[in-house]
């Protein structure tokens, strides 16, 4: 009873501070503490039990309990185990003590509930605008249960810009982004310059919040959300649908279906594959090596062609419900599918023979963009990037789901923690990812791939669930609610957290640097644009200024 | 004296045409054949012809801090490759050979870097900048390679005249030509750098600083651009065709000539698997490495003033 050991631990550590505790099952652990001891046990399991941070969660739960909810996830890695820390704050003054200062890795998820919840931070070392746009009013938080999904406000003071730090002396501003060609999607930053080398940066992102949590909590119901949570990402959409799923039954006390696991770890795996193929691809390009950027998605083809045959989707697989899975794998999909990893099997080897062995690419990536373990820890990155520095965590095999605790796979590190060792363990992973697909196809049983559920499910349960997607964990936490919706589901893609190492990556590098430092966590942000529309009549451009767009968006009536 | 002068330039323009009207045929080889190394189709062979001709139509948008100066420096980066295509020989002896030495060339090929670092300049943006910082420490370094490669030919043959060092010179001794070996070896690990292809596009890096120095050129003014580059690497190749590998030069008319772009064609191909099968180097990296082919080069240049 490994969570039971550990709330002993904590019970001897923090003594009275714990309210109550909850232990659903061995897997995971639950400790209300008092908001005053929020920081102290937090600081005890991070740095006392060396737990590694996952993320942080600020929820309004006044409707329910009449206060507001935060909650600290930690991970026990080689315990198997996921531990939530939650404090209740108190209506009337929604303020709690940061912890940023004990555990940095927490920067951004209490920066985050800041913006949107409204609850303040005590003693926070950076306490600025994260998530929410330069112009949005300050007292109003989009997550709090007052404020409709679909409010608009209409007095954002449109002037008001964002005020960046003051560069470094003898440094000058490099804007990085919002639109580079190596960023697929817009994010910021602002790096000082001196000379040839990086000196500091600050990132402004969130661009693109699309206030996806938001609609989950008002307007979409269970069965509706995994649908929704495969668009977060254009890459790892899978993983989010089946961390969502995972974690409403790990609060509702549910199991899927042995064969529905199998599927579940058979599209996961195929994700991971086309994502990496993808990223070698990429990191080659940035490189300006574009011969193997082409042969790496030439070889990845394939394996979309195959999910798009299983799935009728080359992305976004509308994979699962609520306990269980959607469809099956048709008749005669299973050979073709092996054919397709028989064949990626062997001309992989070739392309990673290639790659290395290049003393060329080593050059530019060695000693490149180090992220030690000091930083892993520090940050609470995840992923090929704590791997290549040595840091042996894989959710796969440290907080099985699906069908994982039936599969052999090696976990793949390295141990520089430069770019070079995460092009390394990336290409060793597609390795084990065909390996892993093949034991599904041969142990898969037949069956059922979804539960019957008949009641309603239980209000006011926690769950959360961590699922190793190519680009390190991806976390959800779910507080079961009324009306067939989640109360609060929180996401928290693994590039949340690898974002957060990238200025510390970059520090005194070149600027050629910059931008494979920046691919070699494969950051994932989401999609906007401006927009330009062309009269075809007359042939005149006209180019739309914010405003003009924010005004056209407010007066449309239909979505 | 009259009828000399008239061939001179009838032979120089008949270059600077050649140039021209083969300089984005060149491009499109390169293009191809880097699809085809790349498992893809790739454009049609003369689609850089319709690349220059849609730029050139286009509107011609004043973006950057010096128009005027953006104008003019578009011009004279092709008018620069122009200028060195007359005075090198193109299949047949170099045609402009009283027209300047190869005091002239040296210059006119430095001519040909520095129009970049004044379009980089001229617009004035930040990747622009960085951009032409590169550019300069590459220049540096590279710059003085081709003019030892010449110097070395102009002691060999004791000349400075064009018709002089442009044939084969550096081989000019008695004996094993040392001197001309030792450059052939930093000329040829040079090459990529003066055309300014990949491993060594370092100042424009388009994942990097999205074409640097050339980032706020569209339309015309990038047409001339392309074309200056799509031309040097024309004229550079047929310079280092006629300083290291003039053999068959001497043989008469068609048959020397089709030899002559054999090796053009020859030579664009070798720069086109090395771009297709390196990734870009990082300016210090790539600076560390010419210095090394630069030490090299004055050694050969001190062999070639003791007769080796």
């Amino acid at each position: 009873m490994i969570a039971r050991e550990k709330l002993d631990q904590l019970k001897a550590g923090l003594g009275a501070a714990i309210r109550r505790a909850d232990l659903p099952s061995d897997r995971c652990l639950f400790v209300f503490v008092e908001p005053a001891a929020l920081k102290k046990a937090c600081q005890y399991v991070f740095r006392d039990l060396d737990a590694r941070y996952v993320t942080g969660i600020g929820a309004d739960d006044r409707p329910f309990s009449g206060s507001f909810l935060v909650a600290h996830n930690f991970a026990f890695d080689p315990d198997h185990l996921l531990c939530s820390i939650l404090a209740e704050v108190p209506a009337a003054q929604p303020r709690v003590d940061s912890i940023s200062e004990v555990v940095p890795a927490a920067n951004w998820a209490e920066r985050e509930w800041r913006d949107l919840v409204g609850i303040e931070l005590n003693g926070h070392p950076y306490p600025k605008r994260l998530v929410l746009p330069d112009g949005w009013p300050d007292n109003v938080h989009p997550l709090r249960k007052e404020v409709p999904w679909n409010f608009s406000p209409g007095d954002t003071e449109d002037g008001r810009e964002f005020k960046f730090d003051d560069p470094p002396e003898g440094c000058t501003v490099v804007p990085f982004g919002p639109f580079h060609p190596t960023l697929d999607e817009p994010a910021h930053f602002r790096l000082y310059v001196d000379g040839e080398r990086v000196r500091g940066c600050e990132y402004r992102g969130f661009m693109a919040h699309r206030g996806i949590e938001k609609l989950a909590e008002s307007v979409l119901t269970y069965n509706d959300i995994p649908v929704m949570a495969e668009r977060i990402c254009g890459i790892c959409g899978c993983v989010h649908n089946v961390t969502y799923a995972q974690a409403v039954e790990s609060a509702a006390a549910l199991q899927a279906p042995p064969r529905a696991e199998y599927l579940r770890t058979i599209h996961l795996e195929l994700e991971r594959l086309h994502s990496h193929l993808l990223w070698v691809g990429l990191a080659c390009h940035i490189l300006g090596f574009d011969t193997l950027f082409m042969q790496c998605f030439r070889i990845r083809e394939p394996v979309m062609w195959v999910a798009e045959k299983i799935t009728g989707n080359r992305k976004t697989y509308g994979l699962c419900v609520i306990g269980g899975v959607r469809r099956d794998l048709a008749n005669g999909l299973k050979a073709e599918l092996q054919q397709v990893l028989d064949r990626l099997e062997t001309e992989w080897r070739t392309v990673t023979g290639a790659v290395l062995q290049d003393r060329n690419i080593q050059q530019r990536t060695r000693g490149v963009g180090v992220a030690d373990r000091k930083l892993v820890k520090e940050a609470g990155l995840v992923g090929p990037v704590a791997r290549a520095a040595g840091v042996d965590i894989d959710c796969r095999r440290d907080h099985p789901y699906a069908a994982y605790d039936r599969m052999t796979f090696d976990v793949i590190t390295a141990p520089d923690g430069d770019v070079w060792s995460r092009l390394v363990v990336r290409a060793r992973e597609v390795f084990e990812s065909i390996k892993i697909i093949r034991q599904c196809l041969e142990k898969m049983e037949s069956g059922p791939i979804q539960l019957t559920i008949k009641d309603e499910l239980p209000v006011g349960r926690l769950g959360l669930s961590s699922v190793e997607a190519p680009r390190g964990e991806c976390h959800h936490f779910v507080i079961t609610g009324e009306g067939n919706r989640p109360r609060r589901w929180r996401v928290r893609a693994p590039t949340y957290q690898n974002l957060q190492g990238v200025p510390m990556m970059i520090k005194d590098q070149q600027l050629a640097d910059m931008t494979i430092t920046l691919g070699s966590i494969d950051p994932c942000f989401s999609c906007t644009d401006r927009l330009e529309t062309i009269d075809l009549k007359s042939g005149a451009t006209r180019v739309w200024t914010p405003e003009e767009l924010i005004q056209l968006g407010r007066s449309r009536k239909t979505s | 004296m009259r009828t000399d002068l008239i061939c001179s330039v009838a032979g120089g323009l008949a270059n600077v045409a050649a140039v021209l009207l083969v300089a984005p045929l060149g491009e499109g080889v390169l293009r191809k054949v880097t699809a085809i190394l790349q498992s893809r189709k790739g454009p049609p062979l003369l689609q850089p012809y319709i690349d220059l001709l849609k730029l050139l139509g286009k509107e011609d948008i004043e973006s950057g801090e010096s128009p005027a100066l953006q104008r003019f420096v578009a011009w004279l980066s092709l008018a620069a490759a122009l200028t060195v295509a007359c005075l090198v020989p193109m299949g047949f002896a170099a045609p402009m050979n009283g027209a300047g030495d190869v005091i002239l060339l040296i210059y006119l090929l430095t001519l040909c870097g520095i129009s970049t670092l004044l379009a980089g300049l001229a617009a004035g943006s930040t990747y622009s900048l960085l951009g032409i910082g590169r550019e300069m420490m590459t220049m540096i370094a590279l710059e003085p390679l081709f003019a030892i490669a010449l110097l070395v030919g102009a002691v060999h043959v004791q000349s400075l005249r064009l018709d002089a060092v442009l044939n084969g010179s550096v081989y000019a001794v008695q004996g094993v030509p040392w001197s001309g070996l030792v450059l052939l070896v930093v000329m040829v690990l040079s090459f990529q750098a003066f055309v300014q292809r990949v491993p060594f596009d370092i100042p424009a890096a388009e994942t990097e600083l999205m074409d640097g120095p050339l980032m706020e050129y569209s339309g015309p003014k990038l047409a001339l651009f392309k074309y200056a580059q799509m031309a040097r690497l024309v004229v550079h190749s047929g310079l280092f065709v006629a300083l290291f590998v003039p053999w068959g030069s001497g043989l008469g008319f068609p048959l020397g000539w089709l030899l002559f772009w054999a090796k053009v064609l020859a030579l664009v191909l070798v720069v086109t698997v090395v771009a297709a099968t390196h990734a870009r180097y990082r300016i210090d990296q790539a600076i560390r490495y010419f210095a090394g082919l630069l030490a090299a080069a004055f050694g050969a240049l001190a062999l070639a003033g003791y007769g080796f």
